[in-house]
């Protein structure tokens, strides 16, 4: 069924030079199991869809508690994640990055938001400051407390919280440094 | 479309979900569970499941799933590591298996423009930012299955097309991370 023709394509992508190449249609999965007559569908089955929405509704109170759970946590961890000799700087990121991935979907989208801020922000430093850590965190805890009802209030947050790692990151801000020593 | 081609479709649809194989390879296990639990209620009954790159690729060979979908970091092999390796899969003749030009749904948390173009450049055929949504994951397993499969073939690469612009879809806006 492979269609194969013969072009060129660089072997390498920084390089100038062309080997050749050859180029293979193979048929889709729906085809290679129901054969040729098969048409993909115009619109998604609305059923289905509803049904996966009931699903994501079944799992999003467990997956609340969980989160409050997890915000809390966090909170306690903040100082020991900071710390030079913290052991708990994986662990902290582990459970921010799950809140990226799954909070948006359990119908939390601003968790989700400060969630990656936070990931990428740690992705990045090598020295943590515990200000970012804590005000990323509480941002959190107030947005699934419902303090935070207001969606331009979440941008503005998380653009403030944008605004404190640019700071920390261009003039090697160490707010909190002196709470951690002392 | 007519009324009847519609239900035709859906009828097809409605088949091949229930015959396809799919691998889940997630590190997070509320992300897995989730998945599972969403690719079950698209009708999907045939989903094995891995926590990381290295067990995935055991699993790979032993399930043939006709689609991988998988997340991107994750230790002590990452999603992208396993789709080098699924791509550079031979027969024992040396020729490319058969199983190697299987689609690869990455499910990802980084949206940045750096690891999609890593991901397309290991051979990834789609890519969703994290969070999903039933909307943006039926759409995309859907497209995964009913596209012609597209492969490039040099002699140190085999797998979709390096050279093509790769689409890191999202349920929300994702500007800021193109930049």
């Amino acid at each position: 069924m492979s269609n194969p023709s013969n072009s060129h394509i660089p072997q390498d992508r920084n390089s100038s030079v062309t080997v050749p190449a050859r180029f293979v249609r193979l048929p889709s999965i729906a085809e290679q199991k129901l054969g040729t007559a098969y048409v993909a569908p115009v619109r998604l089955d609305p059923r289905a869809l509803e049904q996966m929405q009931q699903t994501i509704k079944s799992l999003s109170s467990e997956y609340a508690v969980k989160l409050a759970s997890q915000i809390r946590e966090l909170l306690h961890m903040i100082n020991d994640v900071c710390h030079p000799a913290g052991e708990l700087r994986g662990k902290f990121y582990d459970s921010i990055h799950d809140m990226r991935g799954l909070a948006g979907t359990f119908g939390h989208p601003i968790v989700g938001q400060f969630a990656n801020s936070l990931c990428r922000y740690m992705e990045d430093a090598s020295h943590l400051n515990a200000t970012i850590l804590r005000f990323h965190v509480e941002a959190m805890r107030d947005a699934i407390e419902d303090k935070m009802p207001d969606k331009r209030l979440a941008d503005e947050t998380l653009r403030s919280l944008e605004r404190l790692i640019l700071n920390a990151k261009n003039e090697n801000f160490v707010v909190g440094r002196e709470s951690l020593s002392g | 479309m007519t009324v009847d081609a519609s239900h035709n479709a859906n009828s097809d649809i409605g088949r091949l979900l229930g015959e396809l194989k799919i691998l889940v390879v997630e590190d997070s296990e509320t992300m897995r569970s989730l998945l599972i639990a969403l690719l079950q209620t698209m009708g999907i009954r045939h989903i094995s499941c891995a926590k990381d790159g290295q067990s995935g690729l055991r699993l790979f060979a032993e399930a043939q799933p006709d689609l991988v979908i998988t997340d991107g970091i994750m230790a002590p092999m990452s999603g992208y590591a396993m789709t080098r390796a699924i791509r550079e899969l031979r027969e024992p003749d040396g020729s490319p298996a058969k199983l190697a030009d299987v689609p690869i749904l990455m499910l990802s948390g980084h949206g940045e423009r750096q690891k999609v173009e890593q991901a397309r450049d290991d051979g990834v055929t789609d890519y969703i930012v994290k969070p999903v949504t039933p909307d943006l994951l039926y759409a995309r397993v859907i497209a995964a299955i009913s596209t012609p499969i597209h492969i490039v073939e040099t002699p140190t690469y085999r797998g979709p097309s390096p050279r093509r612009r790769l689409v890191a879809h999202s349920a929300f806006d994702l500007s800021n991370d193109e930049e």
